[in-house]
């Protein structure tokens, strides 16, 4: 658990985290979202303590972090800087190795943590382990840039706009994998972005931060129906929250079930349980079909979805 | 370099060679190839290509010459390689020619007689070295391959030298006549250099750190090192004798290791202080052209500021540093001749005795080595930066 309690930051005369309190439960997810310059790398840079905080106090797992050995205090928070800063002078696997090195582990430990980091973050060790970071594409650094602060296995992780200069459909790749990942690992995570759909996409609980405060601290579901402010409001946008609502929610809820499931029939892009309402009802606008089934991870039917229903119930 | 008939048929014709080889061929008719000396002072009679050689020689020269400009016309795919071995094989045969021609020339009766290279012998060896570089640039073969074809060519020059057939070779005579003084003044030389830029090089990495952890270092630093180099370096020798013999007559201690007006120590001080403004400032420039983020990074993940000068910073400064070790060495060698005016030795001494005593070939024995060393140096360094850079090598 992290919590930040009347922080302030700063710089000369500008205040740039002003008064701030966050409380970031074990396990979860926190999204800090703002527009440029409003505090958001800060405030993650004040948490494993690469800037010292002017005042308030930061506490992780109940101990205060200005008493602890930054060093170690580091080193049990996975860190992914904004635009990778990996180390152009190691290959990949070595970038990955670092903070297991810092720590001493014996080799082959490193040598399979790596390889199962990178098969877990869709790189293949054989083609890309002994490459610089300069042959690697801008998507590929990026997860080089995760599998390095996931390491070590640290019970917090801390992320500053990891999934920055890469194309959407990349982008959405890694938010995928970060979904599929985060479901595996359950790390305390603090996750920066201005992007408000990742935000959506990624979070537990959003923080919305403008000019060095905090606006909003909330689920996903509660910034959208209750924005605490016009600027939140402009922020998630006023028009399409409908439709961004529907993104939160998955097809499970609103489904009708079968009975029992009944036993696969092939095709490739099928509506699984899992996908978002949003998605549902796109596949029905395009089709122009009034229901679609719905089926499992293990590919059989388990009910169906009507059009009319989610326009009822789906925001 | 597999590459078959058809593609072989679209090689253009290089450009270079024949021109290289084509100003050769005429410098070597027209000029003389070697001269005989009846002794060490009085000039000596130059001989032609014909008259040094005999026909079969001066016709063997002129037939490699001419294939070189043919093997470099034709679009033949592995003309380069065939090339490679012609010149190469040229250039490490050279003292040959000097050998026929010794052997021609030389009067048996007169011991004091000398051969010596003329002005065609030095324009063939320096067009074909041109040649070999060129043809090495187009085959762009490895580096351990230049160094390789640079030992053959080093080593079979210098068994020629040391056989009989080349004993009356001025260049041979004035080594001989200096006996064990050569390996002296490379020993001198090569301790002189390199100490002056191994100290340098510790105390510019001292200095460099001083200025990135102070900002109020950086302009006194800055400014005493290029003042340092913007005095003329015999100036700096003659300016050093003063107090380093005051001190050393007040200081007992000092003589009895050496420490005197002139001789080493004054050479080296001199030395040291040209060779800080390089060191110092590539240094400086290397380590804070590190960008922060990547310092940063190390330390948000736990490095200690040890763990992130050691692993990060100072392997990303390392080839720039080196660069600055480079230049500050092929410089030191260069002064360490000069330095030979305040009696501090190396090959320089050979320089100023025989500039005094007219004997170009005594110049020669003290410059050549000296050309050399800094060439090796440029060349090993070189080397150095570029197997510390991960990427260019490899990608
Ligand atoms: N080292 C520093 N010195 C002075 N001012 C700083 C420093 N670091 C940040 N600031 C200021 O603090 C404010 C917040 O910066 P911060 O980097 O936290 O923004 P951010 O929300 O991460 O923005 P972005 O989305 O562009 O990364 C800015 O106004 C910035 O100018
Ligand atoms: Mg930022």
């Amino acid at each position: 658990m992290i919590e930040l309690r009347n922080v302030t930051r700063r710089f000369g005369d500008t205040v740039a985290v002003d008064r701030v309190n966050l409380t970031i439960e074990t396990g979860e997810v926190c999204v800090l979202v703002g527009s440029s310059g409003c505090g958001k790398s800060t405030t993650l840079r004040m948490i494993n303590h690469l800037l010292p905080h002017s005042a308030g106090e930061i506490l992780v797992d109940g101990e205060d972090t200005t008493a602890m050995n930054p060093q170690q205090l580091r080193l049990n928070m996975g860190y992914v800087i904004q635009g990778t800063g990996l180390f152009p002078h190691w290959t990949v696997a070595r970038n990955i190795a670092m903070v297991p090195r810092l720590l001493k582990w014996p080799r082959q430990r490193i040598d399979a943590r790596v390889d199962e980091l990178m098969k877990l973050l869709d790189l293949d060790p054989a083609t890309h382990a002994h490459k610089y970071p300069q042959q690697l594409s801008g998507g590929q650094a990026q997860r080089v840039g995760v599998a390095r602060a996931l390491a070590a296995d640290p019970n917090i992780l801390l992320m500053d706009e990891p999934f920055g200069a890469v194309d959407a459909i990349t982008r959405e790749n890694l938010q995928l994998e970060m979904l599929r990942i985060q479901r595996q690992v359950r790390k305390t995570t603090v996750f920066v972005t201005h992007d408000i759909d990742e935000a959506l996409k990624l979070a537990s609980r959003i923080a919305v931060m403008d000019q060095g405060r905090i606006i909003q601290h909330d689920t996903p579901e509660n910034i959208l129906r209750r924005p605490a402010s016009d600027f939140v409001e402009s922020l998630v946008g006023k028009q399409d929250r409908g439709l961004k609502l529907m993104s939160l929610r998955p097809v499970r809820d609103l489904m009708t079930p079968h009975g029992s499931p009944k036993p696969s029939r092939p095709g490739a892009d099928v509506l699984r349980e899992d996908d978002n309402l949003r998605l549902a009802l796109s596949v029905m606008l395009w089709q122009d079909l009034p229901q679609v089934a719905v089926f499992n991870a293990r590919g059989e039917e388990t009910g169906v979805i009507t059009r009319e229903r989610i326009i009822q119930e789906g925001a | 370099m597999s590459v078959t008939g058809p593609v072989a048929s679209r090689i253009p014709p290089n450009r270079v060679i024949p021109a290289l080889a084509l100003s050769a061929l005429v410098l070597v008719w027209l000029l003389d190839l070697g001269t005989i000396q009846p002794n060490r002072i009085v000039a000596g009679t130059g001989h032609g290509l014909l008259s040094s050689l005999g026909w079969i020689g001066a016709g063997l020269v002129t037939a490699v010459l001419a294939a070189s400009i043919v093997l470099s016309m034709v679009p033949l795919a592995r003309r380069y390689l065939l090339l490679l071995g012609l010149t190469g094989l040229s250039l490490a045969a050279l003292p040959l020619l000097l050998e026929v021609f010794a052997s021609r020339h030389l009067p048996e009766d007169s011991p004091y007689a000398r051969s010596s290279m003329g002005a065609g012998f030095w324009c063939l060896l320096f067009l074909l070295s041109l040649m070999l570089i060129e043809i090495l640039g187009r085959l762009k073969t490895r580096r351990s391959l230049q160094l390789m074809l640079l030992v053959f060519v080093c080593g079979s020059w210098l068994t020629l030298l040391r056989s009989d057939g080349l004993e009356s070779l001025s260049l041979v005579r004035e080594f001989n006549g200096q006996g064990g003084q050569f390996r002296q003044a490379l020993w001198t030389h090569l301790a002189l250099a390199f100490g002056a830029v191994s100290i340098s090089a510790v105390l510019a990495f001292v200095l460099a750190l001083k200025m990135i952890r102070n900002t109020a270092w950086r302009r006194p630093v800055l400014g005493a090192v290029s003042f340092l180099q913007t005095i003329p370096s015999l100036a700096v020798f003659g300016l050093l004798i003063a107090p380093l013999s005051a001190l050393s007559s007040a200081f007992p201690v000092l003589q009895s290791l050496g420490i005197r007006g002139i001789g080493w120590a004054p050479a080296l001080l001199a030395l040291i202080a040209y060779s800080l403004l390089p060191m110092v400032r590539n240094t400086f420039v290397a380590l804070t052209e590190v960008p922060e983020s990547l310092a940063d990074a190390g330390r948000g993940m736990g490095m200690t500021e040890g763990q992130v000068f050691f692993q990060v910073k100072l392997p990303l400064a390392l080839p720039v540093i080196i660069e600055g070790v480079r230049i500050t060495t092929i410089q030191a060698i260069g002064l360490t001749a000069v330095a030979a005016l305040i009696g501090a030795g190396g090959f320089g001494s050979f320089i100023f005795q025989g500039l005094g005593q007219a004997a170009m070939d005594l110049v020669l024995l003290g410059a050549l080595p000296t050309i050399a060393l800094a060439l090796l140096a440029d060349a090993l360094l070189t080397m150095l930066a570029a197997s510390l850079k991960p990427t260019s090598a490899r990608s």
